[in-house]
């Protein structure tokens, strides 16, 4: 986590001290919610050395009934929703990957071939550059291409693709051509036993190109409509889908499609003393905190879900950060050059 | 007769020393007495590209060596098994791709190459840090996440390490570049060592292979590029993932050969024709193994949704690299079916004996979680997960 710096009072002083506390004693809490792993106390017995697996509870949203009736969903079923409504919809739209044809590995596709049938629904060869590269051409030429890429850890070799071919197509060509109706998802973050190439979260990489757009969500509610707005929006996109949230997280969502507006963060909670700012799996993570911190310390925690990393919705983590006056930021990615020293570097000019 | 008197003596002699020593001699003195010394096999033809000779089509099998690879093979396959049975019982976590099927393309490459020359391959890799010198205690211990395990527990199944042996890779296709730079070693340095590079039937459509063929090619670099077909990527087929399917021939301007790779005769003399003609000099060669394996592609795939019951067991009974390999050297008494039962059990006790090991090691210790990331002289500080947990990383 990247706490940032703001001028220190006294009592933002206690504040952190607070929050950090919670964050402390949360990280305490043992593994056994996703059940088996052993945890091992270190020799040095501090209980903050503690091994455990990925430990969350999902919150789920309370019934969103405005976009008419609802049904239960896990993630990858609200997703299975959102492509069925994009195939039905738009008639160029064809979506390609590894293994999609079946389902796909986390069945998110289950279904869809039988309905769409097998031009619109297809599989690829094991080549994740061939897959984007080819994605860009169906999309420069006017279709909507759905490309899978199996898991984020498998997208380096597609990333000349999708920074030097899709971010800067439009830029190139005087806005001549454009490969806007390029939507790439990739199942992303942590599973507890995913270790080197099935848990990686590569946003930052990503976030330094522009004319990209990434996304990322905490819930099927909310997976299903930023998928929809990714899929209607006229830029190339990136949509990670957290893994362990597949089967995990269980809401309502619309059957008919709906559309979540990109580049805009939501506040869950409001607050007064401290901002968290998280997206995709570890937003459940921080409204444990920010309980944990009302609970226990009395401090009042702002929750920010940023939902969209690329662009990112400055204007309201900043004035969140202007009424609270701190800010703490939480991601699974490795530390250095995460996307949180981004933000804080942003809010502190 | 000369002969055999001189080892009847020495039987005796050996008998009255050690006690264990009694079977062993009494085996020799069967040996001796009841079986064939060696014997030569017709085995099959194998396609080429681009070549005017080929593998020869006899082999000759010593008793000697019938032994070995029928003792390693049995012991990658049941390594496999036991593998399999720790899995389900969730001693084995994490991923888990078993190679059971294939033993005669690890024991074949084996066969005909030097332990000086060098391997590298993808993720099914056990059979090969097993042929490539590790006990089998190592590896399973690698499996379970011990720190008796060959990578000391950080590594797991997918990234075991030995000499000459560079793994085990989780990223498909990205290891046969590597294999390229390994043989551009090997010219450079003159030792007349060959590097043979593995990857898979779904691998073979990555681009940087195609990269590596052009590099090896055109820098002659002693290089055997190998592809384990064992007809599915994952759950796919290679008609439904390749547009052509004789993988020998997609090197292209590289000259390629395609292997039986269920008989590990077949396997060793084409290893041995492609290791001669990248030691002397003329460049790559491509060769295609044609196996199976009998598992899912991992732990989590019952391996029966993209294929029949049928076909598996059909390959079991037709094609089994052991059975295959058992066959011929009982029905030419090279051996006795006694004799094979006998290291069969032996095989399983060091089985038994590795698991054991693989399940009472203690995990290695959490402040070593952080070490091996830089190669630093004094040690640094990394953080953990959050602010308050650091780890020290020495290397």
């Amino acid at each position: 986590m990247a706490a940032a710096a703001v001028a220190s009072t006294a009592r933002w002083g206690r504040v952190r001290a607070g929050v950090m506390e919670a964050a402390r004693l949360r990280c305490q809490r043992g593994g056994s919610r996703l059940g088996r792993l052993s945890v091992l106390p270190s020799a040095a017995g501090d209980v903050a050395q503690w091994r455990h697996v990925a430990h969350f509870t999902f919150h789920p949203d309370p019934e969103n009934r405005q976009y008419g009736q609802t049904q239960k969903m896990n993630l990858f079923q609200s997703i299975t929703s959102a492509l069925d409504n994009s195939l039905a919809k738009d008639p160029t739209a064809v979506i390609f990957g590894e293994d999609v044809a079946f389902g796909g590995v986390f069945r998110c596709t289950v279904g869809l071939r039988d309905k769409y049938g097998k031009d619109r629904v297809f599989n690829t060869p094991l080549c994740e550059q061939g897959i984007v590269g080819f994605g860009i051409g169906v999309a420069v030429n006017g279709a909507t291409a759905i490309a899978e890429i199996q898991f984020a850890d498998y997208i380096f070799p597609a990333f000349d693709q999708i920074v030097n071919e899709a971010a800067k197509y439009r830029y190139r060509s005087g806005d001549l051509f454009n490969c806007g109706g390029l939507t790439i998802r990739a199942p992303w973050g942590c599973v507890g036993h995913g270790a080197l190439y099935h848990s990686q979260c590569p946003e930052a990489f990503f976030a330094h190109c522009p004319g990209i757009k990434i996304v990322v969500p905490r819930s099927p509610f909310q997976a299903k409509g930023l998928l929809l707005s990714c899929i209607e929006d006229k830029n190339p996109c990136i949509f990670f889908e957290p893994k362990i949230l597949y089967r995990a997280a269980v809401e309502q969502v619309p059957v008919e499609p709906y559309y979540i507006p990109l580049s805009q963060a939501e506040v869950l909670q409001e607050g007064s003393d401290v901002t968290l700012v998280a997206w995709g799996t570890q937003v459940h993570v921080i409204r444990e905190v920010a309980s944990m911190a009302q609970e226990k310390l009395g401090v009042s925690c702002e929750v920010i879900d940023l939902k969209t990393i690329l662009p990112w919705d400055i204007d309201t983590v900043c004035k969140s950060v202007a009424k609270t006056g701190r800010l703490m930021i939480s991601h699974e990615a490795p530390l250095t050059g995460g996307f949180a020293s981004e933000i804080s570097s942003t809010v502190q000019v | 007769m000369r002969k055999m008197l001189a080892i009847v003596s020495r039987v005796l002699t050996g008998a009255s020393q050690k006690p264990g020593a009694a079977s062993e001699a009494g085996r020799v003195l069967l040996a001796a007495r009841n079986f064939a010394n060696d014997a030569s096999f017709d085995i099959k033809k194998c396609d080429v590209h681009r070549l005017e000779d080929e593998p020869p089509t006899t082999a000759v099998l010593t008793r000697e060596e019938g032994l070995k690879y029928y003792k390693i093979m049995q012991t990658v396959r049941r390594m496999e098994l036991k593998a399999d049975q720790l899995y389900k019982q969730k001693i084995i976590r994490g991923f888990c791709h078993l190679y059971d099927g294939q033993e005669a393309c690890c024991m074949g490459l084996e066969a005909g190459i030097n332990p000086t020359d060098h391997v590298i391959t993808a993720y099914r890799a056990h059979g090969f840090t097993y042929t490539r010198g590790l006990p089998v205690r190592e590896i399973l211990a690698e499996l379970t996440g011990r720190r008796g395990g060959c990578a000391k527990g950080k590594g797991g199944s997918m990234h075991m390490y030995a000499k000459n042996f560079y793994g085990g890779n989780g990223i498909v296709g990205a290891q046969v570049p590597l294999g390229a730079g390994i043989a551009l070693a090997c010219k450079y340095n003159g030792k007349d060592e060959i590097c043979l590079t593995l990857y898979g039937d779904g691998a073979a459509n990555q681009g940087q292979i195609f990269e590596a063929y052009n590099m090896a090619a055109l820098w002659k670099l002693p290089c055997i590029f190998i592809c384990e077909n064992n007809r599915y990527g994952m759950g796919t087929s290679v008609e439904r993932a390749a547009a052509s399917t004789d993988y020998y021939k997609r090197g292209d301007f590289i000259p390629g050969i395609r292997v039986d790779g269920m008989d590990v005769l077949c396997v060793r003399e084409a290893t041995k024709f492609a290791a001669a003609y990248c030691r002397s000099g003329k460049g790559p060669m491509l060769m295609e193994l044609q196996t199976y394996r009998y598992h899912g592609h991992s732990m989590s795939d019952p391996g029966v949704s993209y294929r029949t019951r049928e076909e598996i067991q059909e390959v079991r009974s037709k094609s089994d690299p052991i059975m295959l390999l058992k066959d011929r050297m009982v029905n030419n008494n090279l051996a006795s079916v006694e004799e094979l039962k006998e290291i069969d059990v032996e095989v399983r006790k060091e089985i038994e004996d590795a698991a054991q090991f693989a399940t009472a090691d203690p995990e290695p210790p959490l402040e070593e979680l952080g070490y091996h990331i830089y190669s630093r002289e004094p040690p640094f500080e990394v953080r953990g997960a959050n602010q308050w947990i650091k780890y020290k990383s020495v290397s």
